[in-house]
């Protein structure tokens, strides 16, 4: 790029930055819609967030126990057998066999003191199982479930369970807030879209005798559109900080009030706010929705005269 | 400078701006362009610095044929010519300085040099105690100095004025004639439209006469006679 170039881009810029200066409510308007409408975009990214780390969390706990049948003796050579064929299937980890005993033993351990309504048991009710853990890539409902169906399969096996219920149950409510999510993105940055293009206009009506000056003394598109390329960009960026900075106020602040529903919710681990790539992530959103409207809102700027 | 050959410009509804004309202007010439109001001078004027295309028929401009120029190189052409208004057309929230320098902004000059070259022009053109003003609280006169300053700053070989007297009283239209003259003085092509048969008559440059969109009559200075004519156009 040469150096009258360079300059020309330079004063574009300085051009850009007065034409803010000189309609600072145009600005302000653009910025604070465009925050309204990424707060809510930034929001339901922040439920998708937190609920998915659930659905990890509880991937990493999740384990399958296939309950033997009752007629199935006990001996250490099939028992054995039946270990080994387990670990051999996709997506295992490990196996542990539980013993009757042992089960009833960990039953009583989980009772604590409400134990004693064990001991009028005749004899023990509990099946013998082998619990089985998990490879990390089938800690996904789908996996976990069709992992859950080949062990099934085993005509030593009685029962199968998993917390399908459960799983199952979140996996469709967090597929039906993704959906819900995309089309509530596309309607929002449709929304930004056409605000940013909006004000872009009103700025650019509210400069029109400068475009015309500026053309008439020979200034070349670039000229005339970066100003407003860098006001859109800048407008993005700016209400992109401005709805992190409430969202991490409203984080910060409704935490405490439904802290309790959440821990519920969510487990042990608390609600997470975004990380740095999503905070990046949120940042180019602004600014590509600023730079989109203002490219819009300038399609039909003509180049001459 | 400036040749236009058989230059047609037709509107929507089959109204004409210009019919067939065809005219060559030398470099450092000063031309009046003249006629009625509604004659063409302006759309003439437009033509050359491209902010319309010819309908049909070429122009060239300082080597550029106009007609066929695209619009990205239209910039180009217009950082060789000067352009002045009737309604000065200054940016209102812009200092006196700032509406002169945006020609050598927009030119890419170094800030020291646009500085430089910027207080020069004003200080030339008695403006040198106004840099500061925004433009309405300028008399009209220093408004169209300052418009001037912003045509002239960049040194452009060719200077169109469309009317630069209209809104003025006659004394300070003769100032401004006697900026443009200076400047023709130095070298610029000028070309002129005005109606004002005043100046007509106190600068006897070349005349180019338009009306109802055609060339009537093309008279050099040496063909005046002795005083120059005087034409009175109706203004509607």
């Amino acid at each position: 790029m040469d150096r009258h170039r360079l300059r020309r881009l330079m004063s574009a810029l300085r051009s850009g930055i007065r034409g803010i200066r000189a309609t600072p409510l145009i600005f302000a308007l653009s910025v604070s819609s465009m925050a309204a409408g990424l707060l809510l975009l930034g929001t339901y990214l922040l439920v998708v967030q937190n609920m998915r780390a659930v659905i990890e969390r509880f991937g990493h706990e999740l384990r399958v126990v296939a309950f033997l049948k009752p007629s199935v003796r006990p001996e250490p050579a099939s028992l054995d057998a039946l270990r080994v064929r387990f670990e051999a299937l996709d997506g295992v980890s490990r196996v542990r066999f539980v013993s009757k005993g042992q089960a009833l033993e960990n039953l009583r351990a989980d009772l604590g003191r409400e134990a004693s309504i064990l001991e009028g048991l005749e004899r023990n009710p509990l099946p013998a199982s082998f619990e089985i853990e998990l490879a990390s890539e089938s800690r996904s409902p789908g996996a976990v479930g069709a992992l859950a169906a080949r062990i099934a399969e085993s005509e030593e096996i009685d029962e199968v369970r998993y917390g399908e219920d459960w799983v199952q149950g979140y996996a469709r409510i967090l597929r039906a807030v993704v959906w819900l999510g995309a089309g509530l993105g596309a309607f929002l940055m449709l929304l930004l879209g056409t605000i940013v293009a909006g004000t872009v206009r009103l700025a650019l009506y509210a400069r029109t005798d400068e475009i015309q000056i500026q053309r008439l003394v020979g200034a070349g598109g670039l000229f005339v559109r970066l100003p407003f390329y860098l006001e859109g960009a800048l407008q993005g960026a700016v209400a992109a900080a401005v709805a992190l900075a409430v969202l991490y106020g409203l984080f910060q602040l409704g935490l405490p009030i439904v802290g309790d529903l959440l821990a519920f919710m969510l487990g042990r681990s608390a609600p997470a706010f975004f990380g740095a790539g999503e905070i990046a992530l949120l940042f180019v959103m602004g600014v590509g929705l600023g730079l989109g409207g203002a490219v819009l809102s300038l399609l039909r700027l003509e180049e001459a005269p | 400078m400036i040749q236009m050959y058989h230059v047609e410009m037709r509107y929507p509804g089959e109204t004409y701006g210009l019919r067939d004309v065809s005219v060559s202007i030398k470099r450092g010439e000063f031309v009046f362009l003249t006629g009625p109001s509604g004659a063409g001078k302006t759309t003439l004027l437009r033509l050359l610095f491209g902010a319309e295309h010819p309908s049909m028929g070429q122009i060239v401009v300082a080597g550029r044929n106009v007609s066929r120029l695209s619009s990205a190189s239209i910039p180009e052409l217009r950082r060789q010519i000067g352009v002045i208004f009737q309604d000065f057309k200054l940016l209102s929230e812009r200092t006196v300085f700032e509406n002169v320098g945006i020609t050598l902004e927009i030119a890419g000059l170094p800030r020291r040099e646009l500085r430089a070259r910027t207080w020069s022009m004003l200080r030339r053109l008695g403006l040198g105690h106004r840099l500061d003003h925004r433009p309405r609280t300028l008399s009209g006169g220093e408004q169209q100095r300052v418009a001037i300053a912003r045509a002239l700053v960049n040194d452009p070989p060719l200077l169109l004025a469309d009317e630069p007297t209209g809104n003025l009283d006659p004394d300070l239209a003769l100032d401004i004639m006697d900026i443009i003259a200076d400047a023709h003085a130095r070298g610029t092509t000028v070309i002129v439209a005005t109606h004002d048969p005043g100046l007509l008559e106190r600068y006897p440059h070349r005349r180019i006469v338009l009306d109802n969109g055609r060339l009537v009559m093309d008279r050099r200075p040496d063909a005046f006679p002795t005083p120059a004519p005087q034409v009175v156009w109706p203004v509607s």
